[in-house]
């Protein structure tokens, strides 16, 4: 045998023939820029083609894979969400990979729950153990007595699972999130009457107004927004766009703006509608916009009276001249653009700030205008209030409804527990896991059933909110599967197999038929007559880039939709015994908290503190002056919720009367790198209701801090009171 | 300034109008070279190995507070004063203007780092190692430097040269925008441009004749190859 055909069957090629037990068919890797049979080069990288799917936002990246090992990430040029660009976390999806504490092969619990004493087990006899679980159900015709809870997905994996549950008779998938944009879905849908998410054309604006929407760390797709940005800034010949910033709290993406508002939190809604009414009373507003969209200025200015100008500034907290000079200023100048995000979503009165906000875009005429806001091209579909759904499960698993959990994500790390979730699934008698790491769910597992890496692993991406024209990006193997793990998606199959009977309803023998199934059925006619040539293709580009702009039906005013009129913000803690409103964001460097195992990410500094492998609580110098707190002290926050410690970070960037905590760390397993690492917040937070919803109030909890001591532990990469030395840079 | 030898001048652009700071260059350089996993008592001792920073200020006071973001790497200076204190000259200009480090001629004195007035040069006080199986993310084109030695921003010279031995296969030059070290590759605001200040038509050299134009510590008469553009210019409200 030659060399170079052995490596080729040995290396990257063989990666569809090992790929799992249910897989067939020597499955060549198409490669991106050599064509495929030229096979290996010892010595020459290839590229290959797939997507990210760390973030929802569904980036294209290409897999720099050299002797069968992928060696680095890179963005797709092809790719219309991102091209070739990628955020910190997209590069450090590497080391998902080659984590040294993967989960190597299947496990059963051996110890009490949570001691993490487990023993590996072969697939055949896991995958029976989960079977004579599921059997027992069906023989008791108890199916319903079955949880699936997954992080929100899509593409073919939704109509797997959707399939597989309905099939096995149970109604019970949570798909949650806890960053994703339901709260969006459903203001949009309120105001709008469409579905879909919004797409908002940062490039073209020449006027950027962020409520809280930190488009560059986590809003809907960072790399696409942040590449917009650049462009908006300096990619046009005479215009550099002006951005400001509205928020209690100065985040990374109110860093870059031109103004900050620091406006009471809660109070952002109201501070949209004082706008309104001064540029419907100074008639900046188009006239066209509003006829188009059946509204009167003389009838919106009766029904915002209440916002008048003295009064929404002594809400917000901010002076007068400069929200009127704001409120000008987005009118006049064209086009401007309003972007509403989490901060003020998770306010009690958020759902309608969200409303008063995208009535802003409509006052000013950008619907559906270039640097304005269109829908987006991808996720029509998704939930719209996964939170409400996430109480019910969980009040039903209290009840002792549940026998069986299946879990794929961190839910006990990522969803509050003032939700009851963690202390409910305890009463769960079998709970399996499909995390690849131990992380704080796996703990509390009785059956592992290890997922792969997303570079071992087939799937399709539709990226969120990050383009008007249809993407669907694919995801291949790129490597042989290092360890005994199998896709998460096979193990459904091959359970829907062992269950017999029904059968019929997976006519695919892998996941990645299935997928090339649902590949076919998407590109048209024309292609399906040759499509296995169409489906190397796709995979070396990377997925089905459609450009269809414009054909989508554009925003207008839901008939019969109410005018917002967001309340008065109501606070979890009264304001005595908790005096500061405490704000938790996600970091740029871990998002929920799934960033957080990766070396490359907790060595990252983060960008507005400097801070390594840790966690802390922003307080603002003078806050912490008057408490006597100093850079690094020991802090205690106890929010009626729950309390914790944490080091202090003095932070010129935020409202005295706030404290911020980012998200993410905190994990009590999630291997080597995360393990034991400073907090998580989320204990901290409490529910809200506004009446009709309860919520997490994120964003509406209130919390006291007592120091502690001087020893903190905190590491900083920079000056700990940040450089001074601003004249080297001319600001 | 010294003669031209070379049709090259590498050089660098950072606009930090368009800079966010969002911290993918940092990530995409560590990942592209091999740089050494540091944890947190390495870091508490300042022994960050970082080959490019973001330096972070803030200015002013609550409410009136601001912040910018500075990313820093190897300036290249083409007067570099890293250069003449090097006992046994690892660290040395090429002809292309690159200020390059041999690390297996470094024996470690560190005068080099002490004479760098931006603070670029990272010493590996302690051995590096990727527990299995994360050693196999090294990439094979960079050395893995041991204990001992300096090292620094190469404007990843390994893609430099794989870009001009194709080009010179082709028998031409390399072409504006086909090289580009991994954090101008993946900044997303596209705030770094990278290429050859010795061609006036290049991006990158068009760039460093904008009026919003300046470089670190100037005044030390460095000539370093990286220019910053300022925030501002143009039509603004
Ligand atoms: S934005 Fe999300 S999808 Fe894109 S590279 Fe970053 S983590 Fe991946
Ligand atoms: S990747 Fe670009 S935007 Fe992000 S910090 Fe680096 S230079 Fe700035």
């Amino acid at each position: 045998m030659k060399r170079r055909t052995f490596l080729q069957l040995s290396g990257m090629t063989a990666a569809g023939t090992v790929l799992s037990g249910c897989q067939s068919g020597n499955e060549k890797l198409i490669p991106y820029l050599v064509p495929p049979d030229e096979g290996v080069t010892p010595g020459k990288a290839d590229y290959y083609a797939s997507s990210c799917r760390f973030c929802p936002a569904g980036c294209g990246i290409l897999v720099r894979v050299s002797e069968g090992r992928a060696k680095k990430i890179e963005g797709n040029p092809a790719h219309p969400v991102n091209r070739g660009k990628l955020c910190a976390m997209g590069q450090a999806v590497l080391q998902e990979l080659y984590h040294p504490d993967r989960v190597p092969q299947p496990l059963k619990r051996s110890g009490p729950r949570g001691s993490g004493a487990f023993t590996r087990i072969s697939w055949e006899e896991s995958l029976e153990l989960l079977a004579g679980q599921l059997r027992a159900l069906q023989r008791e015709k108890a199916t319903d007595r079955l949880a699936l809870v997954t992080p929100q997905l899509n593409g073919t994996l939704v109509e797997l699972t959707t399939r597989f549950m309905r099939v096995f008779g149970s109604p019970h998938h949570l798909s949650f999130d806890l960053l994703g944009p339901d709260w969006l879905r459903t203001a949009t849908r309120r105001s709008f009457g469409q579905p879909g998410l919004p797409w908002y054309d940062v490039a073209e604006t020449r006027y950027l107004l962020s409520f809280g929407a930190d488009f560059v760390e986590h809003h809907l797709s960072p790399v696409q927004y942040g590449y917009a940005f650049g462009r908006m800034r300096q990619g046009r010949d005479t215009v550099r766009g002006h951005f400001t910033y509205v928020g209690g709290r100065m985040s990374l993406t109110g860093a870059s703006a031109d103004r900050w508002m620091p406006a009471r939190p809660g109070s952002e809604g109201a501070l949209a509608l004082g706008m309104a009414r001064l540029i419907l009373a100074e008639s900046l507003s188009d006239a066209g916009s509003l006829a188009v969209n059946g509204l009167q200025t003389e009838k919106l200015l009766r029904r915002l009276e209440a916002y008048d100008l003295p009064r929404v500034a002594e809400q917000t907290g901010l002076p007068q001249r400069i929200i009127a000079e704001v409120a000008r200023e987005f009118a006049t100048t064209r086009p401007a653009l309003a972007m509403a995000g989490e901060t003020v979503a998770f306010q009690s009165n958020g759902p309608d700030a969200v409303r008063a906000v995208q009535m802003l875009n409509l006052l000013v005429g950008n619907l559906n205008r270039p640097g304005g806001v269109y829908p987006d091209g991808g996720s029509r579909v998704g939930p719209e209030n996964s939170f409400t759904e996430l109480l019910s499960l969980v009040a039903a698993m209290r009840d002792g409804r549940f026998r069986v959990a299946m879990i794929h994500g961190d839910p006990v790390h990522a969803i509050p527990p003032a939700t009851g979730f963690q202390e409910a699934l305890a009463r769960v008698p079998f709970i399996v896991s499909f995390s690849s790491l131990m992380d704080d769910t796996a703990l509390q597992a009785d059956l592992i059933l290890p997922d792969h890496a997303a570079l071992e692993s087939w799937g399709d991406v539709i990226p969120l909110a990050g383009t008007r024209d249809r993407v669907i990006g694919l995801m291949q193997p790129v490597v042989t599967p290092l360890f005994d793990t199998r896709q998460f998606p096979d193990v459904l199959m091959a359970m829907a197999d062992k269950l017999g009977g029904k059968t019929a309803a997976f006519p695919y023998q892998s996941y990645q038929e299935m997928l090339k199934g649902t590949m076919e059925k998407r590109v048209g006619r024309a292609a399906r007559r040759d499509f296995e040539t169409v489906w190397v293709e796709l995979l070396r580009q990377g997925g089905l880039f459609e450009t269809r702009q414009g054909q989508e039906k554009g925003y207008r005013r839901a008939p019969g939709s109410s005018l917002p009129n967001p309340a008065e913000p109501r606070f979890a803690g009264d304001e005595k015994r908790f005096p500061l409103h405490l704000l938790v964001y996600p970091s740029i460097a871990f998002y929920d908290g799934r960033g957080a195992p990766l070396p490359w990410l907790q060595q990252l500094p983060d960008p507005m503190t400097t801070v390594v492998w840790d966690s802390w609580v922003e307080i603002n110098p003078r806050t912490a002056a008057e408490m006597g707190i100093g850079f690094g002290d020991l802090v205690e926050v106890t929010s009626p919720q729950g309390a914790m410690r944490l080091p202090a970070v003095i932070y010129p960037g935020i409202r005295p009367d706030m404290v911020a905590i980012p998200l993410g760390q905190g994990h009590r397993g999630m291997g080597r790198y995360a393990r034991g690492r400073g907090s998580n917040p989320l204990v901290l937070l409490a529910l809200i209701t506004d009446g009709t919803e309860t919520r997490p109030a994120w964003h509406a909890t209130r919390v006291r801090l007592t120091r502690i001591s001087e020893k903190g532990e905190l590491v900083t990469a920079g000056h700990p009171q940040g450089s001074y030395r601003s004249e080297l840079i001319e600001i | 300034m010294e003669k031209m030898t070379s049709p090259y001048k590498w050089g660098m652009v950072i606009d930090l109008d368009r800079c966010t700071g969002c911290g993918a260059c940092v990530v995409a350089c560590q990942a592209e070279n091999n740089v050494g996993l540091c944890d947190k008592k390495e870091i508490a001792e300042g022994r960050d190995m970082h080959w490019l920073r973001i330096e972070r200020f803030w200015v002013g006071e609550y409410p009136d507070v601001r912040v910018r973001f500075l990313p820093v790497l190897c300036q290249h200076c083409h007067d570099a004063p890293c250069e003449p204190v090097c006992p046994v000259y690892a660290s040395y200009h090429n002809p292309d203007g690159l200020n390059g480090q041999v690390y297996n001629r470094c024996v470690g004195t560190r005068y080099c780092g002490n004479n760098c007035p931006y603070a670029v040069r990272v010493f590996n006080f302690y051995p590096h190692d990727w527990p299995k199986p994360l050693d196999n993310q090294l990439s094979p084109d960079i050395t893995v430097r041991s204990r001992g030695v300096m090292e620094k921003c190469t404007f990843c010279v390994q893609r430099i040269r794989r870009a001009k031995e194709e080009a010179k296969g082709e028998g031409r030059m390399v072409r504006d925008g086909e090289v580009q070290p991994a954090c101008a590759q993946t900044c997303p605001a596209e705030a770094i441009v990278f290429g050859n200040m010795a061609d006036p038509q290049s991006r990158v050299a068009r760039l460093s004749r904008s009026p919003r134009r300046f470089r670190l510590l100037e005044h030390l008469g460095t000539h370093p190859s990286v220019y910053y553009l300022k925030g501002g210019g143009r039509e603004h409200v």
